[in-house]
């Protein structure tokens, strides 16, 4: 019985009715199933099988050659493979430590109230805005042999009695990007540190003055147990970019000087189109994702809901 | 308005059944409440009958049309939300409106209508404002505004007056219910109080686990509560329940013999008495018994006395477990001071007595 | 916050300290592009120059082909941001209204496409893309970034679509709206203010790809990014410091602005991505 003219057209294909409503979810679902199998999924299985080949330059479409397991075996054996992974190790550690120092004692920092804090946050974590391939203009001009900000200052210090040549010597080379790395990095940690910082409720800090606990006891007994989840997250990620990152180490050292600052990222790279080598190269490079696939989930083991 | 048939519509998810076999039928202009504590089925049951939910199987009709599987836009049903579920992007004016929009009502029939409605409820003036400025109870009119202005046949309300504080609940279940009087539309309505059931309902359909445990007025549901659970939920505060022997005649209460008069054959089971606090009195009666209260809440010219009974098991069907420990209640009209562990001297008159079987908790 | 003296200058002074510190770098890069190479090439190095040469931005930018550059770019991060929206806003849509059963299954590979190397990714592509024949062309780039943006996007739309009500669409559908309907009238415009923020996380993350850029286009000058063509300023032998940090300063720069833009908001899609 109602009063107003209503138009309600009827519709073919209704989903509005209950039976089909769910089937929405699929059809949105489809567009990003599609793009993720094609670009992500397909590419992938392709990876894997170039690893099992011997493979120049690949082509798709082309007769598939033999499968062998010879790119694998020769990984393995090779000293240059063990050399990266060493690299990649030592990498990941000095960044993440690096990092995770950095980042939470800016966030811890900047928790504080005080005049200019907005301000304060923008600024810790600009270097997060600043994208990688600038960074690295940044340092390695500051670390140029010649003219650079820090060989001067550290020669005048005092620390060395020449010049160090910091992107053609090994050692310093690996610090130089250590370095970047770390300043590209703790944004993140900071920022995720911070979101922690301020999820942990201010009745948990009160009730612990009560009981008579003074700011390291309650750093140590409340601020680091909430944050622990936060802050697993936090190193896996970062861990996963250094695994992963090439704009820095190729644009700077491109993975030397002699192979001091190749972590796997840059060997795959290299192996595929600095020696035109596709199996060698994608066995290389599904070896690292292993690499990384393990580390990550036994770091955070039952965890890894919280990564997604 | 329309009436609402619903024919053993059900609900399973997987294995787990949400919603038993569920028939009920809504004369025109009824105001039916469901109500029941959490995860009972109300809410569920109004989602299908708005058509957010598919049922498992039933049929639900509208006025002799089959809405079963029909689109909640089609049905000319409107709903009210627990949490309002206004539009924060549009004005008030368009939160009542869009409804109208979606069906290509004119535009000076929209201006019209809901010109209409915001002045029934008493937000004319708050038309082109947004939600967010906007407290609760002016929401919760808007969104009422916005389910009366389509002339819909019925109104569905899933626990509308949950949000607000209790002061403004109150206030506003009057309002609803003066609305329904005035307005005379269908209405089903969802919540877990009781209070509201029995305040606002023409019918009240009493839920538990999926299943409907009675159906009836306010008044009979108090009077002849059919099951225990019916019994216990009802009533503020809760009737007081306890197991007692039966003999053939007589039930053992307080330690003094009580006759009651049984049909049924309950001797194998048991027995479980109810009294409603209210039916306890001071001093002297036809059943007579001492106490010693273990707590006395003053309010005002009322008194709830807090007592203990060894001799007898105190049920309490459905989640109250944490009533149990206070013991009975008597509630009694009394100023000036009772005390504590004073010997107390308490009466009911035992045709207010509740008999339920203790197997099947079915009243006799 | 009851501080004593002491205490508040120890605070505020390590804030300026770690600010310090912290923008050095930035403060250098526009100190380098400033100075004149005489001054550069000197020690100890002047910490600003003498007289400032604002023009090397002009020369710069007349001299190299960093319009050119700054173009590319921004055509690939608007063509990525495009596609990737248009793909995580239904997905992270689906995910948030309906049933967990691709939950699961999505959230694991968005753990896996978080761990891919994209110099994995770019081996399989760079064959595939080749057999197309599309080498040399952005829309490789627009299609090869989304590899790095829909994982994070989809994750961080689901997260935030989550805090809106269902109620919303249930209400939208009341009144006659379709279940899309309900999507694009209702929930939409609500959440513009994650859309915006999303898109302009997906953008800096186009902005960021090197690697992408450097294996497909490496042979087409005209279609280098910025990134690629800073990184050619860097001679064998000499390169010009003053130059290339005026260049870079115009490559950080739109970054920046989006940062600032993107701040407030970073935090909650960060951690709703990440951290649910």
């Amino acid at each position: 019985m109602a009063t107003i003219e209503q138009n309600l057209k009827p519709r073919r294909f209704d989903l509005a009715r209950p039976s089909r409503q769910h089937l929405l979810g699929y059809i949105l679902l489809a567009p990003a199933v599609i793009l993720v199998a094609l670009i992500i999924i397909y590419p992938l299985f392709i990876s894997v099988d170039l690893s099992f080949q011997n493979v120049k330059l690949a082509r798709i479409g082309s007769a598939r050659k033999a499968f062998t397991l010879a790119n694998y075996e020769k990984l393995f054996a090779s000293p240059d493979f063990w050399l990266a992974c060493w690299v990649t190790v030592k990498m990941v550690t000095a960044v993440t430590i690096g990092s995770l120092l950095v980042g939470v004692s800016t966030a811890l920092l900047v928790n504080n109230k005080f005049r200019g804090r907005t301000l304060a946050r923008l600024v810790m974590a600009l270097p997060w805005a600043v994208p990688e391939i600038i960074a690295v203009v940044m340092f390695a001009w500051i670390f140029d042999s010649t003219f650079g900000l820090i060989s001067w200052l550290i020669w005048k210090i005092g620390l060395t009695t020449e010049l160090i040549a910091w992107v053609s010597t090994p050692g310093p080379a690996f610090w130089a990007i250590t370095v970047t790395m770390i300043w590209k990095g703790f944004p993140f940690v900071s920022i995720m540190t911070l979101a922690g910082l301020q999820s942990i409720p201010d009745d948990f800090y009160a009730a612990a003055k009560v009981d008579g606990a003074n700011a390291l006891q309650r750093f140590r007994w409340i601020t680091l147990p909430c944050l622990m989840p936060v802050l697993g997250v936090t190193l896996v990620l970062v861990m996963l970019w250094v695994f992963r990152d090439f704009s820095i180490i190729k644009t700077m050292t491109d993975g030397g000087p002699l192979k001091s600052t190749t972590t796997l990222s840059i060997m795959t790279y290299e192996q595929a189109f600095g020696f035109f080598k596709f199996g060698y190269a994608s066995a290389v490079g599904v070896v690292t994702l292993i690499i990384c696939v393990v580390a990550s989930l036994a770091m955070l083991g039952r965890g890894s809901k919280a990564m997604y | 308005m329309a009436k609402i048939s619903i024919e053993n519509v059900h609900k399973d998810y997987g294995d787990f059944t949400a919603l038993h076999p569920f028939s009920l039928e809504i004369q025109d202009g009824e105001f039916v409440v469901l109500v029941g504590p959490s995860g009972c089925g109300k809410s569920t049951m109004l989602k299908i009958l708005a058509g957010l939910e598919p049922a498992t199987g039933g049929q639900i009709r509208l006025d002799d049309r089959d809405v079963t599987d029909l689109a909640p836009g089609d049905r000319d049903i409107a709903m009210v939300f627990q949490n309002y579920a206004l539009y924060p992007h549009l004005t008030v004016r368009q939160n009542i409106g869009f409804g109208l929009k979606m069906r290509k009502v004119s535009s000076n029939q929209i201006a019209r209508k809901v010109e209409e409605a915001a002045k029934t409820l008493g937000v004319s003036h708050l038309l082109d404002r947004k939600p967010k400025a906007l407290s609760g109870g002016q929401r919760q009119r808007v969104a009422l505004g916005r389910a009366i202005v389509r002339e819909p046949q019925a109104f569905l309300m899933d626990e509308p007056l949950s949000n607000l504080d209790a002061k403004l609940r109150v206030h506003m279940r009057a309002e609803i219910s003066a609305l329904h009087n005035r307005i005379g539309v269908t209405t089903v309505y969802v919540t877990h109080d009781q209070i509201e059931a029995m305040t606002m309902a023409d019918r009240v359909v009493l839920m538990r686990d999926g299943v409907i445990q009675q159906i009836a007025d306010p008044d009979t549901l108090f009077q002849k509560p059919v099951n225990l659970f019916a019994a216990g939920f009802i009533g503020s505060p809760g009737m007081n329940l306890l197991s007692a022997a039966f003999d053939g005649a007589m039930i053992e209460m307080f330690g003094k013999q009580v006759p009651v008069n049984i049909q049924e054959n309950a001797q194998l089971g048991g027995v479980i008495a109810g009294l409603r606090p209210e039916h306890l009195e001071l001093g002297d009666g036809p059943v007579t018994f001492q106490v010693r209260p273990s707590l006395v809440e003053s309010l005002g010219s009322e008194k709830y006395v807090y007592f203990h009974d060894e001799a007898h098991h105190i049920v309490r069907s459905g989640d109250a477990e944490e009533e149990n420990d206070k013991g009975l209640i008597a509630r009694v009209s009394h100023t000036g001071h009772l005390s504590e562990n004073e010997n107390l001297t308490l009466s009911f008159d035992p045709a207010n007595l509740y008999l339920f079987d203790a197997e099947t908790e079915r009243a006799l | 916050m009851n501080r004593t003296p002491l205490q508040s200058i120890l605070l505020y002074g390590t804030v300026i300290f770690a600010a310090t510190i912290i923008l050095f770098p930035i403060f250098w890069l526009f100190n380098t592009a400033l100075s004149t190479t005489v001054e550069l090439t000197q020690l100890p190095p002047s910490f600003w120059p003498e007289e400032a040469q604002w023009q090397i931005f002009t020369k710069v930018w007349n001299d190299r082909p960093i319009p050119l550059w700054l173009w590319n770019s921004t055509i690939t991060a608007v063509g990525s941001v495009i596609l990737s929206m248009t793909v995580s806003v239904l997905a992270g849509y689906s995910l948030s209204r309906f049933s967990p059963r691709g939950s699961h299954g999505m959230g694991l590979f968005i753990l896996t496409a978080k761990m891919l190397p994209a110099t994995l990714l770019v081996i399989p592509l760079f064959a595939i893309f080749r057999s197309i024949g599309l080498i040399g062309s952005l829309w490789t780039l627009i299609i090869a970034h989304s590899t790095l943006i829909v994982p994070f996007t989809t994750w961080m739309l689901k997260g935030y679509f989550d805090t809106i009500p269902r109620e919303l669409e249930q209400a939208a559908m009341v009144d006659g709206c379709s279940p899309l309907g309900a999507m694009f009238r209702v929930i939409m415009p609500v959440s513009m203010p994650g859309l915006a923020a999303t898109a302009l996380y997906s953008f800096v993350l186009s902005w960021a790809d090197y690697a992408y850029a450097r294996t497909f286009l490496v042979n087409s000058q005209g279609n280098w990014t910025a990134n690629m063509g800073i990184t050619t300023m860097r001679g064998e032998y000499v390169t010009d410091w003053n130059e290339i940090a005026a260049a870079a300063v115009f490559v950080a720069i739109p970054i920046m602005v989006i940062y600032l833009f993107l701040e407030r908001y970073l935090v909650g899609g960060l951690t709703a991505g990440a951290e649910k």
